[in-house]
């Protein structure tokens, strides 16, 4: 078995984890690449009507219907497990982890509805530990900077989040947390409830991940015991989101990048005080 | 032993070089409607590698989508209008095992992508007919064609409404009706 005192192997130990339940949401749920799916491939292949491209989605069209993409996460599934045997380090575990990321990419050209955030943050972890771990080429300071790499764009997801909320008079005026939980899409009744009978806590909730977000790089630069406020913070936000919003792949995907922060914090020259 | 270190320090200077332009571009591609990043998204990523971070911001989804279907039976006939169950109620265990947001967000995503579109295509008459070619518009009448059909030659029309969620504040309104499609 392979050890987790490496931060590489924390960061594709945790990520696994979600790769490996979303890999199997999606085997429960295989009938929406059929013939007769939201995402069979006779539509989803319609976003490339230049000529010169269909050459190459012909072979996938033998590949894109629901035996084929049924197969494809289930080898996802077992290159996950054997990942537990072989460190990304090794030849084998990066060749394993290899083959994870062309799975991800493949199936990426048919999920293009349906996808959200957290699979972008997966490939984004995905292909760094690739191209940095590359066996015989790589260095260890190359693994170092695709580590700063994931952390520095964790802080830039939670920065424009942020951002993008600050700009947002729903979000100032603290109704927005409100009416997403009220949606049944991402809400849910109990949560509309409680926040009809506590108005207070809209305020609370929406200027809170608001300067969180905003915030959040400071975990680069504040002393650990500090610092650890924000991932701390980042923990409960991603676990309620997971709770109420019922968006379990954010946890996975966007804790994965916390070994990265930890890193890179312990790495900074200097902190803020 | 040098050719190696040269073709290591190589190696390193190509891929800090790419995981530079990542960064930058991800950052250039969060203001979605520049030239660059619509060039970027459209064009170059076809993988979907450039991650666009706002999340439910800066206007969070506060509306309930539905998607609805009747057929016609005779010219003045239609059957009553059903219902394609878009939203999912969550179990206990959603946080950790959640399969039923899979199909749920595929049609969710489809439905916005056609009420993002709508304004645009209605800003003249006539092109509001070209949006039965556009990609989420061909996606959900695929989606209402497979639904149960009464006899083999069915024409159905399909309605996009959108509804306030559990707070109700605001009655239902009508976002898209279809023509009658052949199916």
């Amino acid at each position: 078995m392979i050890s987790f005192n490496n931060t590489t192997q924390l960061i594709l130990l945790i990520l696994s984890v979600g790769v490996f339940i979303s890999a199997l949401e999606y085997i429960k749920k295989i009938q929406v690449f059929s013939d007769n799916g939201l995402l069979s491939w006779n539509v989803m292949q319609l976003r490339w009507n230049k000529q010169d491209q269909k050459p190459l989605l012909k072979p996938l069209s033998k590949l894109f219907n629901e035996r084929g993409l049924a197969a494809l996460f289930i080898i996802r599934c077992l290159l996950i497990i054997s990942l537990l045997f072989f460190p990304l380090q090794s030849a084998m575990g990066w060749v394993l982890v290899s083959l994870l990321g062309i799975s991800l990419l493949t199936s990426s050209l048919v999920t293009y509805y349906g996808s959200d955030g957290s699979d972008q943050m997966t490939m984004l972890i995905i292909i760094t530990l690739i191209i940095c771990n590359l066996p015989g080429l790589s260095s260890r300071r190359l693994t170092e900077i695709g580590l700063w790499f994931i952390g520095l764009q964790a802080c830039l997801s939670y920065t424009v989040a942020g951002i993008a909320k600050l700009i947002s008079s729903e979000w100032r005026g603290a109704t927005a947390i409100k009416d997403v939980f009220s949606t049944k899409t991402y809400g849910s009744k109990k949560a509309t409830l409680f926040l009809q009978k506590y108005p207070a806590a809209n305020g609370f909730l929406c200027w809170n991940v608001m300067i969180m977000e905003t915030l959040f790089p400071l975990c680069l630069f504040l002393p650990w015991p500090y610092a650890m406020v924000f991932l701390i913070w980042g923990f409960t936000f991603h676990f309620f989101t997971a709770l109420i919003m019922g968006l379990n792949s954010f946890f996975w995907a966007f804790m994965a990048t916390y070994p990265a922060l930890y890193f890179i914090n312990h790495q900074m020259p200097w902190h803020l005080f | 032993m040098m050719a190696k270190l040269d073709a290591t320090v190589i190696y390193e200077t190509i891929v800090t070089v790419f995981l530079a332009f990542w960064f930058l571009i991800t950052i250039i591609c969060q203001f979605r409607n520049t030239l660059l990043s619509n060039f970027f998204k459209h064009k170059v990523d076809v993988f979907g590698l450039i991650p666009l971070w706002t999340f439910f911001a800066p206007h969070p989804g506060k509306r309930d989508y539905h998607l609805l279907y009747r057929d016609k039976i005779t010219e003045d006939n239609y059957s009553e209008w059903q219902e394609i169950d878009i939203t999912e109620e969550r179990s206990f265990w959603s946080w950790l095992w959640n399969p039923e947001k899979r199909d749920k967000k595929i049609l969710s995503d489809v439905v916005q992508s056609l009420v993002t579109m709508i304004p645009a295509y209605r800003k003249e008459e006539l092109s509001l007919n070209l949006l039965m070619f556009s990609m989420p518009y061909i996606i959900v009448l695929h989606a209402v064609s497979q639904c149960q059909k009464q006899s083999k030659d069915v024409y159905r029309q399909f309605m996009l409404a959108e509804t306030s969620g559990y707070q109700k504040e605001t009655n239902p309104s009508l976002v898209l009706l279809s023509t009658f499609h052949q199916i």
